[in-house]
């Protein structure tokens, strides 16, 4: 019955709405790209969510574990047998995604017998300078959106990741507000903490239509901080060494968040 | 259709998180070289490899000392003579060379991704075991062409271990894998035999033992053993005083990998040595 043509495209709708209630939980990520580097952020009470991939590659995702790790090892595998066979700095997350993930989950989503991805990731390279940062979010069914300027949109220096549209907008909409690139790290923290609470309360509501009162945001944020770990990384500008990928612990994060 | 290099692949090494395996996958690396059965007759040696000689590490009292002279060979010819055989492969290790350049980088390059691809799909560092392992393996596979009569590998690996106990570690290799951990002092490479006394005399009737060594007292005794050892080798450069090259001197340390700056080695040079 899936040979017909108007079958297939229930069949993927189906799977779509599937795929949506199964990531929706999924807590925030932010992603901020600073003076310094670019800064990786979320809060998490259970298992890691962000990675290094390469030397100036690092990924965040939400969805199930296990195709997250499968996803991960494949980044990691393309991007350390390109680094191998030419150079590290001919490693592009670009290309990385575009030609290499983005296909095959796209494939995987649309085989509806198959299995598809539940993943949604968001990739940052770290450029020389802040305006050469790059940032990318993959979805399950291999869509791909980057900060990159466009006809419709100015180039932006973040980028969020959420369970739902809604909550990433919020997060997104925020940030364009509060976040200028020449921050430094203890004022990209604090606007990424914003960013994660704002995502994460949208998460729980239904159908809010106007975002959170500023209070209610820090109220939510002091409250979830008090049972939950921040979790973050760092992938520095520092071109003195290769490795720029460094994570942050909570310990070393608590002394900046500001009221 | 033209097959890129980078395709996916859905038969996942990661969980292993063996580098060498995977680029084999990928035919990016050769295979483990076979070992020849040996054929009657005398085999003639139509072509010579380039090779580096001589490296020596030792323990002082700030870490370990790793040194390269700078000459590269092939029979009689000297090929270059500003060779880096002292190469850093991670934060905390570094492998030193002696044998054919063209097969020691290729292993360094490796041996450098292997432990970065550990650390990043396994989510820990490799053990210093594991690392010393890693290098035993690349030797092994690289034996079939040692017994050709090209490739010959003898490396020297030294690293700085945080676990069970800080403290510095000191492995010498031969051609076929074998890796002994050395105590106080390694040498390899054609004038290794002359380093080796030296280190040796020094060691147990010297002003004090190499372990309580300072800084500058290291760097003196490295350059001397090198030019010594560079009076009878020829493929040794020890120090060219005419063209003002030194050897390649880096220090392992609790910190991670210092080079050491050419002036510094110079005022040594000058002071101690010349």
């Amino acid at each position: 019955m899936i040979e017909e043509p108007y079958r297939w495209v229930e069949a993927i709708a189906n799977r779509r709405e599937y795929i949506e209630a199964q990531l929706a939980p999924g807590s925030p990520i932010a992603a901020l790209g600073y003076r310094d580097g670019i800064l990786f952020l979320t809060v998490s009470q259970t298992r890691q969510k962000i990675f290094e991939v390469y030397d100036r590659i690092a990924m965040g995702a939400i969805g199930h574990p296990g195709d997250i790790e499968r996803l991960r090892m494949a980044a990691i595998e393309l991007a350390s047998t390109e680094g191998f066979t030419r150079a590290a700095a001919d490693v592009s997350l670009r290309r990385l995604v575009h030609y290499s993930l983005s296909p095959v989950m796209k494939n995987a989503f649309e085989q509806v017998y198959g299995a598809p991805y539940l993943a949604r990731m968001l990739f940052a390279e770290v450029g020389e300078r802040p305006e050469e940062d790059l940032f990318l979010r993959v979805e399950y069914d291999g869509e791909i959106a980057t900060n990159g300027a466009t006809y419709a949109q100015a180039r932006q220096d973040f980028a969020a990741l959420s369970g739902t549209q809604q909550s990433r907008e919020q997060m997104e909409a925020l940030l364009a507000t509060e976040h200028a690139q020449d921050a430094n790290l203890e004022t990209v923290v604090n606007s990424a903490l914003d960013a994660w609470s704002i995502g994460h309360m949208t998460l729980q509501t239904d159908d809010a239509k106007e975002p959170p009162e500023r209070a209610a945001v820090r109220k939510h944020r002091e409250e979830q901080l008090t049972n939950a770990g921040i979790e973050a990384a760092l992938l520095e500008r520092d071109a003195s060494r290769a490795i720029r990928y460094r994570s942050l612990s909570d310990k070393e994060l608590r002394p900046l968040i500001r009221d | 259709m033209e097959r890129s290099l980078v395709a996916f692949d859905q038969n996942f090494s990661g969980a292993v998180g063996d580098f060498p395996v995977l680029l084999r996958r990928k035919g990016l690396l050769a295979p483990a070289a076979e070992n020849p059965v040996p054929q009657a007759g005398t085999p003639q040696k139509i072509w010579q490899p380039t090779e580096a000689t001589t490296i020596l590490a030792f323990k002082f009292s700030g870490g370990v000392l790793v040194a390269g002279d700078r000459r590269a060979t092939a029979g009689n010819t000297v090929v270059y003579d500003r060779a880096d055989k002292v190469l850093e492969i991670d934060r905390h290790s570094i492998m030193a060379i002696a044998g054919v350049p063209a097969t020691a980088w290729e292993m360094a390059r490796v041996l450098e991704h292997s432990f970065q691809y550990f650390r990043r799909t396994q989510l820990q560092e490799m053990s210093v075991d594991g690392k010393v392992r890693a290098l035993s393996k690349l030797l092994r596979d690289n034996f079939g062409f040692v017994m050709q009569g090209v490739g010959v590998v003898v490396p020297i690996f030294a690293t700085y271990d945080s676990h069970p106990k800080p403290e510095a570690r000191l492995y010498f290799y031969d051609a076929m894998g074998a890796q002994f951990e050395a105590t106080d002092y390694a040498a390899t490479g054609s004038g290794s035999p002359a380093v080796r006394g030296i280190l040796f005399y020094e060691n147990n009737w010297g002003a004090k033992p190499l372990q309580e060594l300072g800084e500058d007292e290291a760097v003196s005794i490295a350059l001397r053993a090198l030019d010594t050892a560079a009076q009878s080798d020829t493929a040794t450069g020890g120090v060219d005083r005419g063209g003002k090259i030194y050897p390649l001197i880096k220090i392992v340390s609790r910190d991670g990998i210092t080079t050491l700056p050419e002036s510094k080695i110079a005022a040594v040079f000058k002071e101690t040595v010349a």
